[in-house]
């Protein structure tokens, strides 16, 4: 029976992109579907950071080697996602000794660039950092964007002729006594882009092969067929700071523990992290503990923390595994290394794998292997080329840098545009339309968000992890209106104004855990300009039209009323 | 992007491979990005803008100050060009309801783009570094005042200013007076003389500590009271020593304001590390600084703390005044003033705040002192700004939005019924007169006529 | 030597100079201390006083129907009814021809820029003929390099919330505008001085000026609505003459859609205000804080509340202090800095006046955006005389009152209440704080 598809990843997370990308790259006719947005999962629930390999280099000298070797290679393909930022591991005085040379050491082994900075010379690179602060390492740590890496890749996937379906939830797993043949997939708006306001359909996608990567979620999709898949999700919190107080990624130099990161991301600073396993990933409490911990314990390496203002606090679930048996009680024990779970040898099931474990800077590489296994059940000959084709955004991103067009865009917003834009900097910007600044604080320009638009649709949410429109410190409160006056015509008013509330809503979502101080102050005048000014919260176009209009003020001369008749004063 | 290539394994620290270049020597302190946190983006500052009214390249001062700061990496070195059609008029910071240190950051923005990337040859950085340096020029002009006045005054000379500088033609220079300020101090006996008449002043008054060393001032006159309005000057003088204050007036540099403006952040050190050590000395000694002119005081009061880190930089900012608002908070100014009158030297006044008067909160007080003066009304002629901004109006490029700045104020000038008028600043005053023509005087002359009448220094004396 | 005046008002936006306005009625020296620029440029100008209950019924037809329903610690339950429309007359004759909506007590349906209609009680004149109960058709115009109006969207959204005419919007390039980024009080100081402009028409003789050339480019759009919008920027110092110019040059009325900030129907109504703050012999000390007080031991009595006897104002590190009999508090709310807040605590920062808040922070707020927002509630709870309130309800201070945002309890962006509050409180307090003097 000829399938719709030869493989069908589920999961549009980093390693379901980088899957994809990679089997189309060979060749293999490739299907995605994501339930949400692609990075909703655990990938855009990061901090941004791009291993030197430095944090495994004393626990896991397996996946320190090999973060190293992926960071390599990423700053070549992603280079437009990559900020060579360079890191720290910075210990404090009551910090041991012993472990810092096992650091050091680790390093060394594991053919990661490093060499010690004494204190001072460690401030002199980052000013804020303690005064009491003892030495350093220096490792080639880095920052990357997870959400344009991750579109990247699908993009290119797409570019070698893949689907990628967005907001189409799996809601069964197609299985035809022992063997799967494909999903049965929910559109929340039809296949294709997606448009708000649609009503949604379901669609049964079969394959030769299905490869599941849905991280946390590997459990549920695995019981629609009643296999076992023990995924220990393990949260942790991350606090984005308004600015960065660092430009160079900050560790603390010590066994483990929480809160002992911070990455210069963007615009931002990202505090990182717990880890606490969960039982379900959709659901688990997000307290203000948490959010107190990263601020306060940070604040010992970089005091001026404790007065900065935090814009949002958001929660990852990392997507644990470790063999039936292993028993580790401490999360933070579980290695962080992955499993590709062949269903036909585990389970006698066939025709799907499950991928568990892993971390984002070695997606490439695992994305590779599980290539490479799906080629060897698929009976295909074909090798990986994802470690040398640049991605999209990526070819010519020296020249870019070179260049000196601005696209008549002052010169920090052009700066900024054309990294995020990489090489499609020009194909982007170069209009001879007004091209104001959407987003302010970002310095988002209307031309890249019609860009993201033509993209994903009417989705501003999949417009933002694009552009990173409203993710600064209004937290949309100023631009997320405009940019879904963005939409319209191409989507109806309906439309637009059901995407501007998601939008609006999900921005909150994040915010409301850095309410207080300037934060607080921003979201009562994000809350009095949407709702005071806009009287958006009781839209009467939500409440279908029944105001009486006839009933109000018509205006001081008399106006010929709805019903006819003159209004007298 | 801070390393790309990574430094060898070697695991020891070496100091020769971090020679971090420094722009200025406390750089780290220059970081003001964690100044845009209190940014909530209510564009209140734009509003205020006089420059962003009228010129649409100005792009306000929310994106030159916490935007441009929010998006720049430390090692960032590309400011965007707009920041020098900044006027430093520093409206944008009495105006933030969230207390962004916006002129801090323009300034600072502004001293990194002159830094790295105006040319140094240029007309433009040339011309700026005269202007922002119009102390060390001023002496040459007053040694031979009628000369300079003379030669300033040709049109060959206009035109040469404008083509080869860039300074506007439009516009007459500021005449030097025949005798400087300092000059006269000196030939009246300096301090000790205004001691003398101080204590006299205090007998007179019937203070009860006729010795008393605490009434004293060092009087901060800035460059332009010296060289081009010593009456301003000698009306300090003489209304403090009513009071029964000794004056000293000791040695010192520009305030600074038009460096700031131009960017020329190197000079303004140099001259606020004289001004700081002077000015401290003199405090030590008991003294309270005032000064006359509304740039200079809040150069002292705001720029410096916010630039600087000299020892004594914060002592001078706090003991530093305003002349008039001194006395009104030292001594009863408008009871005194009650009853008297200046004949009919003065009459009715189109009084305009300058800027820097309104940032420190002094934009009410001259209208409020001088209603207590018999027969003298100050009208305020508005909030906008004069246009002239120092050195800005000064400058070829931007004659006209200077002008178009002020149409407003010189409106309401013209729309009173005063034919005087009145400001602290010296260069909005330049811009009142070249606006309306009328004749402009400073709050002190009118205080001197009032409280010490047409009493001349040689009938005093 | 403090700088003496019989009332002092800390703040200066609407509630703060309104105060100040009532007080000098009276025959009393009245000061206004503000430290940064009010949020009145924050706000869309208009006069909302009540478009819904607290419990979101509405949008309210009549307002003062629903005000004698309000809850306890409400601050128009504080003040009375009566006391709200004493305070909207006060407003009135204030603002003169500048602002409508005093013919009747229906409040009126304002097109918004995201396109929605809100309640308001009054309403700049700028903005009469927008009137979303008038069943005139209109054009929405927008600008290309103003994205925070997008005519055509807004156009369809109004027609969506029922209005009875027909709207459609277009977008068109402003004549004269060069930069993407330039600020609307640009925008508006290129009609209020009709400058010349250049346009993209070679085939015109000459430079035709701003409103020329804006009305020429809408007038190609023009079908046969009766009346015309467009965002607020219609010109600052001379808005009145700028709509006339271009409702003449066009033949149809011409209004004002209010925007987000910077708001320049906010910025006028400020004007306006201080206008008549001056012709009032108000003083007026702007950009400098209140950062302390002492209070009159002498006066101090052994069971009342004290009495403030100075307030000190700082000016870069020199403390000036100012004296007045009476003070009122108008500082405004999380937005003006009025309430300030940290990681455990929210607080009142001058007086450290009671502010009654959830220990932790996560009952701060609900996680519906638009649901029923503790923090949107934050503020002072005052009495009667509206005296701020200690925790166990006695006041904090005999001479001290407090109007507008500061005052806690309400909702105002939800309710469309925050301009009426502000006036009828302003109102109340300053006229109160007048008749305490002694």
């Amino acid at each position: 029976m000829a399938r719709d598809t030869e493989v069908l990843v589920l999961g549009g997370g980093s390693t379901g992109c980088g899957i994809a990308r990679d089997l189309a790259m060979r060749g293999l006719t490739v299907t995605l579907v994501e339930r949400g947005n692609l990075t909703d999962g655990t990938t855009g629930r990061m901090h941004g950071l791009l291993h030197s390999g430095g944090r495994y280099a004393v626990s896991d000298r397996a996946s320190a080697t090999e973060c190293i070797e992926e960071n390599e290679i990423l700053r070549e393909i992603a280079g437009h996602c990559v900020e060579e930022t360079g890191g720290l591991f910075v210990q404090r005085p009551e910090d041991s000794d012993d472990y810092f040379r096992e650091k050091l050491e680790g390093c060394r082994e594991c053919g990661i660039p490093a060499r010690v900075l004494s204190g001072r010379e460690a401030r002199e690179v980052e000013p804020y950092l303690a005064d009491d602060v003892e030495r350093a390492i220096e490792v080639p740590d880095g920052a990357v964007d997870p959400f344009r890496l991750c579109v990247a890749n699908a993009l290119d996937a797409e570019n070698h002729g893949a689907r990628v379906e967005t907001h189409a939830e799996v809601v069964d797993l197609l299985r035809d006594g022992d063997s799967i043949y494909g999903v049965e997939v929910r559109h929340d708006s039809g296949p294709g882009k997606r448009t708000h306001a649609t009503p949604g359909t379901t669609e049964e996608i079969t394959a030769d092969y299905v490869v599941n990567a849905t991280g946390a979620w590997a459990g549920q999709i695995g019981a629609m067929a009643d296999l076992e898949i023990e995924v220990r999700p393990s949260k942790g919190v991350m606090t984005i700071m308004n600015v960065r107080q660092v430009d160079t990624v900050i560790n603390r130099c010590r066994p483990k523990g929480d809160a002992d990161i911070v990455v210069p991301h963007e615009t931002t600073a990202i505090l990182g992290t717990t880890d606490e396993e969960v039982a379900d990933p959709d659901d688990y409490p997000e307290e203000g503990w948490e959010v107190d911990r990263m601020i306060d314990t940070l604040s010992e390496l970089i005091p001026i923390l404790s007065e900065a203002r935090t814009i949002r606090s958001f929660w990852g679930v990392r997507p644990l595994y470790e063999p039936p048996g292993t028993g580790t009680q401490d999360p933070t024990d579980i290695t962080r290394d992955f499993f590709l779970l062949d269903h036909a040898d585990r389970d006698g099931v066939s025709g799907m794998s499950s991928i568990v474990g892993g971390k984002f800077t070695t997606y490439r590489a695992m994305a590779e292997e599980i290539a490479d296994h799906v080629c060897e059940k698929l009976g295909v000959n074909a090798s990986c080329s994802t470690a040398d084709e640049p991605l999209p955004g990526s070819e010519t991103i020296e020249t870019l840098e070179a260049g000196m067009d601005d696209f008549g865009l002052r010169s920090p917003v052009a700066r900024r545009s054309k990294q995020r834009l990489g090489s499609r900097a020009s194909e982007v910007l170069e209009t001879e339309k007004p091209n104001p600044v959407v987003c302010q604080c970002e310095g988002v320009t209307r031309a890249e968000i019609r860009d993201a638009i033509s993209q994903s649709g009417s989705d501003l949410n999949a417009v933002r992890i694009r552009t990173r429109a409203s993710m600064g410190n209004c937290q949309g409160g100023f631009c997320c209106q405009n940019m879904a006056n963005e939409l319209h015509p191409t989507h109806d008013e309906e439309t637009v104004r059901e995407a501007l509330d998601e939008l609006f809503q999900e921005r909150w979502k994040g915010e409301r855990h850095a309410l207080w101080g300037e934060q607080l102050s921003q979201a009562m005048l994000n809350y009095a300009l949407h709702a005071t000014t806009m009287n958006r919260d009781r839209d009467p176009a939500n409440e279908n039209g029944d105001v009486d209009f006839a009933a109000f003020d018509g205006g001081r001369s008399g106006r010929t009323r709805v019903d006819g008749s003159r209004r007298a004063d | 992007m801070s390393d790309a290539e990574q430094p060898t394994d070697d695991g020891v620290s070496g100091d020769d491979e971090f020679e971090p270049i420094q722009v200025f020597p406390e750089a780290e302190e220059m970081d003001l990005r964690p100044g845009a946190d209190n940014c909530y983006k209510c564009s209140t500052c734009d509003t205020n803008c006089p420059v962003a009214e009228v010129d649409d390249e100005f792009p306000g001062p929310k994106f030159q100050g916490p935007e441009q700061w929010r998006l720049k990496r430390q090692d960032d070195q590309d400011v965007d060009d707009s920041v020098m059609k900044c006027s430093n008029c520093m409206r944008c910071d009495s105006a933030c309801p969230s207390d962004v240190p916006l002129s801090q950051m323009h300034n600072t923005a502004r001293g990194e783009y002159v830094e790295e990337q105006m040319e140094k040859l240029s007309r433009e950085y040339i011309r700026n570094r005269i202007l922002a340096n119009y102390r060390r020029l001023a002496p040459l002009g007053s040694m031979f005042p009628r000369t300079t006045n003379f030669v300033m005054g040709l049109s060959a000379t206009q035109w040469l200013g404008e083509k080869v500088l860039g300074i506007t033609g439009e516009r007459d220079f500021p005449e030097f007076a025949t005798e400087t300020f300092r000059e006269w101090w000196t030939k009246r006996g300096g301090n000790a003389t205004s001691k003398k008449r101080a204590q006299k002043a205090r007998a007179k008054r019937g203070d009860a500590q006729v010795r008393s060393d605490e009434k004293r001032i060092a009087y901060f006159h800035g460059c332009y009271a010296n060289y081009n309005t010593p009456e301003v000057a000698k009306a300090l003088v003489r209304v403090y020593e009513h009071f029964g204050y000794e004056i000293m007036v000791p040695d010192q540099h520009c305030s600074g304001t038009p460096m700031f403006a131009n960017g020329m952040l190197e000079d303004a050190r140099r001259s606020a590390e004289t001004n700081v050590r002077e000015l401290r000395a003199a405090i030590a000694d008991g003294a309270d600084v005032v000064a006359s002119c509304s740039s200079c005081s809040m150069s002292l009061r705001q720029e410096y703390p916010e630039l600087f880190d000299f020892e004594g930089t914060e002592d001078v900012a706090e003991n530093t005044w305003d002349a008039v608002e001194y006395l009104r908070v030292h001594e009863d100014l408008e009871g005194e003033l009650e009853d008297t009158s200046v004949g009919d030297e003065f009459d009715d006044f189109a009084y305009h705040a300058p800027c820097h008067a309104r940032n420190q909160g002094l934009d009410g007080q001259t209208t409020d002192v001088l209603a207590a003066i018999d027969g003298v009304d100050a009208h305020d002629v508005g909030d906008s700004c004069s246009g002239i901004s120092g050195t800005y109006g000064w400058k070829a490029e931007n004659y006209e939005t200077s002008m178009k700045i002020g149409a407003e104020m010189f409106d309401h000038m013209e729309e009173s019924e005063a034919k005087t008028g009145l400001t602290e600043c010296p260069t909005c005053s330049m811009q009142m007169e070249h606006g309306t023509g009328y004749e402009i005087t400073h709050t002190l002359e009118v205080l001197e006529a009032a409280l010490v009448g047409d009493a001349t220094e040689a009938t005093a004396q | 030597m403090a700088i003496e005046d019989d009332v002092l008002v800390i703040g200066g936006g609407i509630a703060g100079a309104t105060a100040a306005l009532a007080a000098a009625e009276r025959d009393v020296q009245v000061r206004i201390v503000s430290y940064k620029q009010s949020t009145l440029r924050n706000a869309s100008g208009l006069i909302d006083v009540l478009g819904y209950t607290p419990a979101g019924d509405g949008p309210l037809a009549d307002p003062f129907e629903a005000l004698a329903a309000l809850p306890e610690g409400h601050p128009y339950e504080r003040v009375g009814s009566e006391a709200v429309r004493e305070a909207l007359a006060f407003f009135d004759e204030i603002a003169g021809d500048a602002y409508q909506g005093s013919h009747t007590d229906a409040n009126a349906l304002v097109p918004t820029h995201g396109g929605t209609v809100k309640p308001t009680a009054r309403y700049p004149t700028s903005t009469a003929a927008g009137l979303a109960s008038d069943d005139r058709d209109a054009l929405l115009v927008g600008f290309e390099t103003l994205p925070d109006f997008e005519a055509p969207l807004a156009a369809s959204h109004l027609e969506a919330t029922g209005a009875p005419f027909a709207a459609r919007g277009v977008t068109v390039r402003f004549p004269g505008i060069v930069r993407d980024d330039a600020k609307i009080t640009r925008y508006a100081h290129l009609l209020d001085h009709d400058e010349a402009v250049e346009t993209a028409d070679e085939t015109r003789a000459g430079e035709p000026t701003a409103r020329e050339a804006l009305a020429e480019t809408v007038r190609s759009h023009l079908a046969d609505e009766a009346r015309v919008g467009f965002p607020a920027i219609l010109g600052d110092d001379r808005a009145d003459a700028v709509r006339a110019d271009l409702a003449d040059r066009l033949g149809v009325d011409v209004f004002e859609v209010p925007m987000g900030p910077p708001s320049l129907p906010g910025m006028r109504l400020e004007d306006l205000l201080y206008e008549a703050l001056e012709a009032a012999g108000v003083r007026v000390t702007t950009g400098v804080p209140v950062v302390e007080y002492e209070t009159d031991d002498a006066e101090a009595s052994a069971t009342g509340p004290e009495r403030i006897d100075r307030v000190i104002v700082d000016r870069n590190g020199a403390e000036i202090p100012h004296r007045a009999d009476q003070y009122v508090l108008a500082t405004g709310g999380l937005v003006g800095k009025g309430v300030r807040s940290e990681r455990e605590r929210v607080f009142e920062p001058i007086f450290d006046c009671h502010v009654p808040h959830a220990a932790d922070r996560y009952d701060w707020f609900v996680d519906d955006v638009f649901g029923d927002q503790p923090y949107a509630r934050f503020g002072l709870p005052v009495d009667r005389d509206l005296r701020p309130l200690d925790a166990v309800d006695d006041p904090e201070f005999s001479n001290l009152r407090a109007a507008g945002a500061v005052l806690g309890g309400y909702d105002f962006a939800a309710e469309k209440s925050g301009s009426g509050v502000s006036l009828a409180t302003g109102y109340v307090a300053g006229r109160r704080a007048a008749e305490g003097c002694r």
